[in-house]
């Protein structure tokens, strides 16, 4: 696992304020009801820090957030660089 | 702008300027669709001649279950145009499960007796198979990018064949007359919870949408320069009347993005205004602190929020400290001091039944003394951010021909001060929910509409503070608790009949969140709670796709009970609170 997959991952804990839940890249998040989609643009601003790009609206969908693995291949796919 | 001169809504988007740009359905800056009134026009008399050439008659329901979009919207008012009565459902999404969502729609369709039930092209295949109507109904699919109009039956839900010989033929331009269609008669049907499994149907005539449409947009001095910007779920009303019906009476144009696409970047909301120098907009509460707190500082200033005359919060009682943060961090992109404004609104009052006048410094704010107000239910003016004070924003004034009253438990009228249910009379009020006398009974009692919200009436100002009913409101959608309860309740290690299910404001995400409190059949299970803690979420949330972020399991007879032997919520609450000071449950 990355550093960011785990900095991202550390960061879903904190937000949904569950600090002892077991999540690894494979987890389903959304899908389970672990994160809402109320949360789900806090983590896509995470996910642009994390990756250095600004992700582009419109072309993320939750179901592409709903994995911390998802995630980062989501930014690799849509996010573009940051100026 | 003058009175509404007409007598249907279907007359209203008969006159409107055929090049006028009605929606445009926004994705970013670079992607969008504009359809003129013109086109809008004739893609609803196509999509008319096809629900008539699938069956629908004059008074006949039709259940529209597509994502937010025009095709949506065509079909709606295709259905308007062909005189039946079109219903917005909630589009299913990944984390509802098929079994409660076909529950649901299964209540709605039957309720309704719908005709037809469309969906779209891409309507997951896995929910598609629990679509089920009556006999003589049909489900029909409709391309998202609705030059294609309805197609054909599917056949495995009582297609009918004939029908689906004759959906080709051509549109009769006689037969959409919108002169024959009466003022009087059902115009829609909108439901008072957006999610799918309660369903109290409103019906409502012509005559009064557009009565209300009539004092919305004089409260708001509606201009022919306004354009409306919308991210709102088209089931809901603030969605429906103020972001559809409100700019297709006045001919005003309309930039509407996905739900989905905007709680994934809420700042896309700032970059659609700015674009198209939007100048109208409603949001839930919730919505003035989220935006704020999910817009990066530096980014700020790429968006320009000088275009807009008011942005209406409704559906949620009014907070100051989320309007005060929207405000504080956008006036420096050009959000004028008076644009943030407040309104008071119901399904069953067509929309709207106070709204805060435009022009003055924004809806008045109130500081009450916190124990007279949670005591005694009685407000007692204090200076501003006095010690133990709560602070109040007003929802508005009456519109015009709109009537309130706020009473006690017995159903004594209360003076102004006091807090009680708030009570509603009005020209558009409904007549009753649809197929449910019951319900209705309830809730209308000599004409006047109960709401079951909690409200005071202050120098001609209402204010509401919360809700009789225990309806959970997360983020401007109602849950309510029963369905939670008993998703929960089902649980192997959940004790049958003791689960409560409650919304707590959540002061972070200016909306409350869903609490559950659970009792485990012994006392040994507390030892997987965090087992048992997730799999209860994951359970709640393929029922009715929303989070439980806490559960709070208990041993057995934790939860307080009520003479008649029934959880008490309230006693329960203030336990929850004793033993949870973090929590604020206050």
């Amino acid at each position: 696992m990355t550093e960011e997959a785990k900095q991202m991952i550390a960061y879903i804990l904190e937000r949904i304020r569950k600090p002892t839940l077991a999540i690894d890249e494979n987890t389903a998040l959304v899908s389970s009801g672990i994160v809402d989609s109320m949360a789900l643009g806090d983590l896509l601003l995470k996910l642009e820090d994390l990756t250095n790009t600004r992700i582009r609206p419109g072309a993320v969908k939750p179901k592409d957030m709903d994995t911390v693995a998802k995630m980062f291949t989501t930014a690799a796919r849509v996010g573009k660089p940051r100026k | 702008m003058a009175g509404v001169p007409y007598k249907t809504l279907i007359d209203a988007l008969h006159a409107a300027p055929a090049e006028r740009p009605f929606v445009t359905e926004w994705v970013n800056e670079d992607e969008q669709e504009t359809v003129t009134f013109g086109e809008f026009r004739a893609r609803a008399r196509a999509q008319a001649a096809r629900l008539r050439a699938h069956g629908v008659e004059p008074g006949d329901r039709v259940v529209i279950i597509m994502p937010q979009g025009i095709a949506a919207m065509t079909v709606f008012a295709g259905a308007m145009l062909a005189a039946a009565a079109p219903a917005f459902i909630a589009y299913p999404n990944d984390k509802v499960e098929a079994a409660k969502y076909r529950s649901g729609l299964a209540g709605v369709t039957a309720n309704l007796k719908a005709k037809v039930v469309v969906i779209d092209d891409e309507f997951p295949e896995e929910m598609r198979e629990h679509v089920r109507v009556g006999d003589g109904s049909v489900v029909v699919r409709a391309g998202r990018k609705d030059e294609d109009e309805l197609g054909d039956s599917d056949g495995s839900d009582s297609a009918n064949l004939d029908s689906q010989k004759s959906a080709s033929r051509k549109f009769d331009s006689q037969e959409f007359d919108p002169r024959q269609i009466d003022s009087g008669s059902v115009a829609f049907i909108q439901h008072s919870a957006g999610t799918t499994g309660l369903q109290k149907g409103v019906a409502l005539t012509h005559a009064a949408v557009l009565r209300q449409l009539d004092h919305l947009a004089k409260a708001l001095s509606i201009e022919s320069r306004d354009r409306i910007y919308s991210w709102l779920p088209l089931y809901h009303d603030m969605g429906l009347i103020a972001c559809f019906m409100l700019p297709m009476v006045y001919h005003l144009p309309l930039v509407m993005q996905s739900p989905i696409d905007w709680v994934m970047v809420p700042e896309t909301m700032l970059a659609a205004i700015s674009q198209h120098k939007c100048t109208l907009a409603w949001m839930p509460n919730f919505a003035f602190q989220f935006i704020p707190r999910r817009t990066r500082p530096d980014r700020r200033a790429e968006y320009d929020l000088s275009s807009v005359r008011a942005l209406i919060n409704c559906s949620e009682p009014v907070r100051a400290r989320s309007m005060r943060e929207f405000e504080e961090a956008f006036a420096g992109i050009g959000l004028k001091s008076d644009a943030l404004q407040s309104s008071y609104a119901m399904a069953e009052n067509v929309f709207a039944v106070t709204q805060s006048p435009l022009g003055a410094q924004g809806p008045p704010r109130l500081w009450a003394d916190a124990k007279e107000f949670r005591g005694a239910a009685r407000i007692r003016e204090v200076q501003e951010q006095a010690a133990q004070s709560v602070e109040f924003v007003s929802s508005g004034r009456l519109l015009p021909n709109h009537e309130i009253r706020i009473v006690a438990d017995d159903g004594k009228q209360l003076e102004d001060g006091r807090v009680g249910e708030i009570l509603v009379k009005s020209d558009c009020l409904f007549e009753g929910y649809y197929n449910r006398p019951d319900l209705t009974a309830e809730a209308i009692v000599a004409g006047w509409y109960h709401t079951g919200d909690l409200g005071f009436c202050w120098e001609q100002e209402l204010y509401v503070v919360g809700r009789k009913k225990d309806l959970i409101i997360v983020g401007g959608e109602n849950l309510y608790p029963q369905d939670i309860e008993e998703i929960a309740g089902r649980h192997a290690a959940v004790h049958d009949g003791r689960v409560i299910a409650m919304g707590l404001y959540n002061p972070s995400l200016g909306t409350e969140e869903i609490v559950v409190v659970a009792e485990v059949e012994n006392e040994a299970l507390l030892d997987k709670a965090e087992q048992i803690e997730r799999e209860i979420r994951e359970q709640v949330a393929a029922g009715m796709g929303v989070t439980v972020p806490t559960i709070f399991l208990k041993p057995p007879k934790w939860i307080v009970k009520s003479t008649a032997g029934k959880a008490a919520r309230s006693s329960t609450l203030e336990k929850l609170g004793r033993e949870h000071p973090e929590w604020e449950v206050d």
